[in-house]
């Protein structure tokens, strides 16, 4: 039976939102994105409901969106800031090396070019296999596997481990 | 998996968390769709008239008016005037250590208290109407009846007062027991009110989020355009002049913004126009916005 579009939205909205989030490294952009999508498949839900597994075909519209968005934008637009992060949800005081570690290699994630930050999302955060990588981001495995490997090559280059203590303040920017 | 890999797990999952609240979302959507609704009555409308008109020489030009439908989720507001907005509902207990962070006022009023950190947040939302609420537990609100569930780390009650309410907890030990204890003492409040901190063609700013008094940003969505004032300067790369509201302002990409007393003012959209530049020169602020609630407790 096809599920209703608002129950469809009931249901995945914040799974949708939070895989944004971590695609677009941006809160207010995320929404933006998955509002869109919504709004598409919704005028479409007829035949977007009636596949197997509507919410991965929504996810992949998402995922169409913000690399299509991301090529609307100013190639110049920063992408990642925390101010636009501590508006939607202020990061915690944190002295832990480790969680410097994390802030400093989001800081880095969020520089990569997107396709190779869409394929290190699907696969650190999803665990996608190569396949199923290939088929969300319309590509070969090989592109795929070329894609993560640059960005596990950048960033190794730029993992270098900042001293205890030193991290992030309010409002400093990322990028 | 090395060491870099498990980093960039962790990193994700850390992301993962400033995921926004689904409100504002699901708030846009209503609006845009409810928009859509109109356009496609109007449009229905328009050609029944016009069929009417032909048949009885515009004798019932009168039935062109439609009452408004009982699950409209705009019911839920209340104009006062002046750009204020009648929040009508308020709980009388939180968890310790809650400040309201967020209100959106747009189709259904939504109301986010959270803590410093961001991590735990209670959100109390009047709905259009009843959402489906198979699965859910049944329980009981003051008397009436209710339903409950916790999905994804987040415990959500709605239940039909005078409007369909919605109190939703994360973040916090036993969310469902929180919950449900917030949601029993949300009242009626005729005295709770919101007026927006700007108003640009016309209409009143919708959203508005903050940390303090003195740090808030406040935006309106026109659909093809974003527009905001805040307290801080927007992140803007590689800006150029731009000369708007009779100085120089910046422009970056597909933003326009300038600095107008203790002000920011900037709108954004996925391409540039003049039309940025237009938005940005019609806000017309508010002289004393109401900003005492933010990060204020009950």
């Amino acid at each position: 039976m096809t599920p209703s579009f608002d129950d469809f939205v009931a249901e995945q909205v914040t799974p949708l939102l939070r895989y944004a989030t971590v695609l677009t490294c941006d809160p207010h952009l995320a929404q933006d994105v998955v509002q869109e999508v919504l709004l598409r498949a919704q005028q479409k839900w007829e035949r977007i409901g009636s596949v197997d597994l509507p919410h991965a075909y929504v996810k992949r519209m998402v995922t169409n969106e913000y690399l299509s968005w991301r090529r609307r934008r100013a190639a110049k637009d920063v992408a990642l800031c925390n101010t636009t992060l501590e508006s939607v949800t202020p990061p915690v005081g944190d002295t832990t090396h480790h969680y410097d570690e994390r802030e400093a290699m989001l800081q880095r994630i969020a520089k990569l070019p997107r396709k190779q930050r869409a394929a290190v999302v699907l696969r650190y955060y999803e665990n996608y296999e190569d396949s199923e990588i290939a088929q969300m981001l319309g590509c070969a495995e090989g592109t795929v596997r070329s894609h993560i490997s640059r960005a596990l090559a950048t960033l190794r280059l730029d993992h270098t481990p900042e001293p205890a203590g030193v991290g992030l303040r309010l409002g400093e920017g990322l990028s | 998996m090395n060491d870099t890999e498990q980093l960039i797990k962790e990193a994700l999952g850390r992301l993962a968390e400033r995921t926004p609240h689904p409100g504002p979302t699901l708030n846009a959507l209503r609006r845009k769709r409810k928009r859509q609704r109109n356009n496609i009555f109007l449009i229905a409308t328009a050609g029944v008239a016009a069929v009417a008109v032909l048949v009885f020489g515009g004798l019932i030009a009168s039935d062109r008016y439609a009452p408004p439908m009982p699950n409209d989720a705009a019911a839920a507001l209340v104009p006062v005037g002046s750009g204020e907005v009648s929040l009508k509902y308020a709980p009388h207990w939180l968890p310790e250590g809650f400040g309201e962070t967020s209100r959106t006022t747009n189709n259904a009023v939504t109301r986010v208290w959270s803590v410093a950190d961001g991590k735990a947040s209670v959100v109390l939302t009047a709905l259009g109407g009843m959402p489906g609420t198979a699965g859910w537990d049944e329980v009981t609100v003051r008397g009436l009846k209710a339903w409950a569930r916790v999905a994804d780390g987040a415990a959500s009650v709605v239940w039909k007062a005078q409007d369909a309410l919605d109190v939703s907890v994360r973040g916090v030990d036993d969310v469902r027991a929180v919950a449900l204890r917030v949601a029993e003492s949300v009242r009626a409040d005729a005295k709770a009110t919101h007026r927006a901190p700007f108003k640009v063609e016309g209409e009143y700013a919708d959203q508005m989020s903050g940390v303090a008094p003195d740090r808030w940003d406040a935006s309106l969505n026109l659909g093809s355009a974003t527009v905001h004032v805040a307290t801080q300067k927007p992140e803007l790369a590689a800006a150029e002049p731009v000369s708007v509201r009779g100085r120089e302002g910046l422009r970056s990409g597909a933003t326009v913004a300038v600095s107008d007393g203790e002000r920011w003012i900037w709108a954004t959209s996925s391409a540039y126009s003049d039309r940025l530049v237009e938005l940005v020169n019609d806000v017309e602020l508010v002289g004393k916005p109401d900003t005492g609630w933010i990060g204020k407790g009950l």
